[in-house]
């Protein structure tokens, strides 16, 4: 079949033409686009892309023109020889082309790692240069918020009403506030300086080494009642908390304890459980006498009508007398028990309380024998005037200087102190002396109705009961200090109506 | 292993009882040449049709200047095609036969004087019409790659 020439040449001579002038425009861009970013990757490679695609056209066009020339001239046999070079040439084109592309996808990767990796860089640079900038600022800011937040825990480190303690794992205090220098009666804080040992404050050895124990297992201890003695030998129930801080590299381990003092507490829980016993008792009391008060007032009126009626043998007459004497003295003890109960009212009138500690001193050292016991009398001018049973009052008072008395040997002092508390309202009266001291033992059974430490017949063992019951009467409280061999001091400590007592 | 030392046995039984004479070196008179020029269109061929997937599976196709490179890279692969098919007829399988038929004409003629063929040879023979589109476009994608990123790079992909 007859096809005109004219196309295959046309085409085949202009296509070779643009081959060549496409493919160098094409590198002149890329060379254009690296040579905005020369180490984008993606830029060198189309570049050697380009590079590659110029060489195959100018291989192929070069070869296809001269074809035409050569044929077109007549020299077919300079055209032979010619081909196989241009057709080899062409194929390695094609195949340096085809290879070149066939790396694009690990180029591509490799250029979006290059730029996360940029990015990241980038970002961290920005970061160097606005802490460079600010780092003064910062460094300020932080040390500014460091101090406030060291000076917050400080605040609580030293307002702490509870003792913060920080010590070593041997125990060696690193570190104590100042409610644990006053709770162990340590002065300034030398006792640090000297070695001080937490387990030196600890009256049983045993507690330390529990404290120890449940750090080493646990990490911290909870609410762990320990006996602490402080300076002066005193011992304070406490609850220890604490845990460990494990120290940096640079650190050494330390322990961290919050001591709570709980003796006042654990004071006025015995103080209650003396109020609700001694509550009990007087109830009990109250009941036994109301029920054999009816019958001694019997027996005693039946024993005083038989005295009365004539006839009677003078021993007879003797027996009835010790009938009378000693259902009397069951009266008295039963009425004593009744003023403990508190069953009666007191009557009460405006009084000076000064006026009866005078009338009952004075009373006393007419009948007692005060001779060889100093008696000191130390009254605070502000005491207003009382609304007070008169009667009752001086019966306490009367019990408190006679068990003083008994306490104190010849030489020895009795010293009554008043003092009032304007902002409380309270009066307080101290009577004490420097007798034997009451054992600790016995100082929770003091108030106890017919308990005594006089030998039988010497005392009831009712005194102290009544006192307490009277005192309760007026609203107020009374308590007991004692220390063997320094004596005791009881405080009476009633409440002063305003409107009414004032002076 | 074993299966290494039975066929290494094998062969070594082969070697020596059935000799054949050794030709060390092997010529290259025949059309091996034409074989690799068709091989490495075909090679081309697998290139083109990588670049294409890779720039859709990537999603640069997004942007004008990578779609038009990727046409560019359609049109080569169509062109490699087109060459391949040009010299199977006549260099590889000697199908068609073209001579000069005077100054301005050439007779194309087919072994089975297939008319339809030889009109198919006769266009196929217009290569360059593929080819040129191909590069072109090429230049065209590069143009709009370089007013796109400049002065930016290229952008980073969000896969």
């Amino acid at each position: 079949m007859i096809f005109s020439a004219i196309p295959i040449w046309v085409v085949d001579s202009v296509g070779s033409f643009l081959m060549i002038i496409f493919s160098f425009l094409c590198l002149r861009l890329v060379t254009k686009l690296r040579s905005q970013d020369r180490n984008n990757v993606i830029w060198t490679y189309l570049l050697w892309l380009c590079y590659g695609l110029a060489l195959f056209a100018v291989s192929r066009s070069v070869g296809h023109i001269l074809k035409r020339v050569l044929l077109f001239s007549g020299q077919q046999t300079a055209w032979r020889s010619i081909q196989p070079y241009s057709g080899a040439v062409n194929t390695l084109m094609f195949v340096l082309v085809a290879s070149i592309t066939l790396f694009f996808e690990r180029i591509w990767i490799v250029y979006q790692q290059i730029l996360k990796d940029k990015q990241a860089l980038q970002s961290a640079h920005q970061k160097l240069v606005y802490l460079n900038q600010n780092l003064e600022y910062m460094v300020d800011e932080r040390t500014r918020a460091l101090t406030q937040s060291e000076h917050k825990y400080r605040r609580i480190f030293e307002v702490s009403k509870d003792m913060i303690l920080v010590c070593r794992k041997d125990g060696q205090v690193v570190d104590l506030n100042p409610a644990g220098y006053k709770m162990l009666g340590l002065h300034a804080q030398r006792a640090i300086g000297n070695g001080m040992r937490l387990q030196d404050y600890l009256a049983n050895d045993e507690h330390w080494n529990a404290i120890i124990e449940a750090i080493k297992t646990q990490g911290f201890i909870s609410s762990f009642e320990v006996d602490l003695k402080n300076k002066e030998g005193r011992q304070i129930k406490a609850l220890v908390s604490g845990s460990l801080d494990k120290g940096t590299g640079t650190t050494v381990d330390t322990i961290h304890f919050l001591v709570k003092d709980i003796e006042q507490r654990r004071v006025m829980e015995r103080q209650m459980a003396q109020a609700e016993k001694l509550a009990s008792i007087g109830q009990l009391s109250a009941g036994v006498a109301h029920e054999i008060n009816n019958p001694l007032g019997i027996i005693l009126g039946y024993t005083q009508l038989l005295l009365k009626s004539k006839g009677s043998k003078q021993e007879r007459h003797d027996d009835l007398k010790t009938i009378e004497k000693h259902t009397r003295n069951c009266k008295t003890i039963v009425e004593d028990l009744l003023n403990f109960a508190r069953e009666s009212e007191p009557e009460t009138d405006v009084v000076q309380i000064h006026d009866i500690i005078d009338d009952v001193l004075n009373f006393m050292q007419h009948h007692s024998n005060l001779v060889d016991i100093r008696v000191e009398t130390e009254y605070d001018p502000q005491v207003p005037s009382l609304q007070l049973d008169e009667k009752k009052i001086k019966q306490v008072f009367i019990n408190l200087i006679m068990n003083a008395k008994h306490a104190v040997d010849s030489g020895g002092m009795i010293k009554i102190t008043t003092s009032f508390d304007s902002r409380t309202g309270l009066l307080s009266i101290m009577v004490a002396d420097t007798g034997h001291g009451i054992e600790k033992k016995n100082l929770s059974r003091i108030f106890d109705p017919f308990f005594t430490t006089k030998p039988t017949g010497e005392g009831t063992g009712l005194g102290l009961s009544v006192s307490y019951g009277i005192i309760r009467n007026h609203g107020g409280d009374i308590a007991v200090d004692s220390e063997i061999g320094k004596g005791s001091t009881f405080t009476i400590t009633l409440p002063v109506e305003k409107n009414k007592g004032d002076r | 292993m074993k299966i290494k030392t039975i066929f290494f046995m094998a062969a070594s039984t082969c070697l020596v009882f059935i000799p054949n004479p050794v030709l060390a070196t092997q010529g290259h008179g025949g059309i091996e040449g034409v074989y690799a020029h068709q091989l490495a269109h075909v090679f081309f061929i697998i290139s083109m049709g990588g670049l294409i997937y890779w720039l859709k599976q990537r999603g640069l196709v997004r942007e004008s200047g990578w779609r038009l490179i990727q046409l560019s890279a359609f049109f080569f692969l169509l062109w490699n095609l087109d060459a391949v098919f040009v010299h199977a007829l006549d260099d590889q399988f000697k199908i068609i036969q073209l001579q000069h038929a005077g100054s301005w004409a050439v007779r194309i003629t087919s072994v089975q004087n297939n008319k339809m063929l030889e009109g198919l040879y006769y266009l196929a023979k217009l290569d360059h019409l593929l080819c040129v589109p191909a590069i072109i476009f090429l230049y065209l994608g590069l143009k709009r790659l370089l007013a796109d990123q400049s002065p930016r790079a290229p952008k980073q992909e969000h896969s």
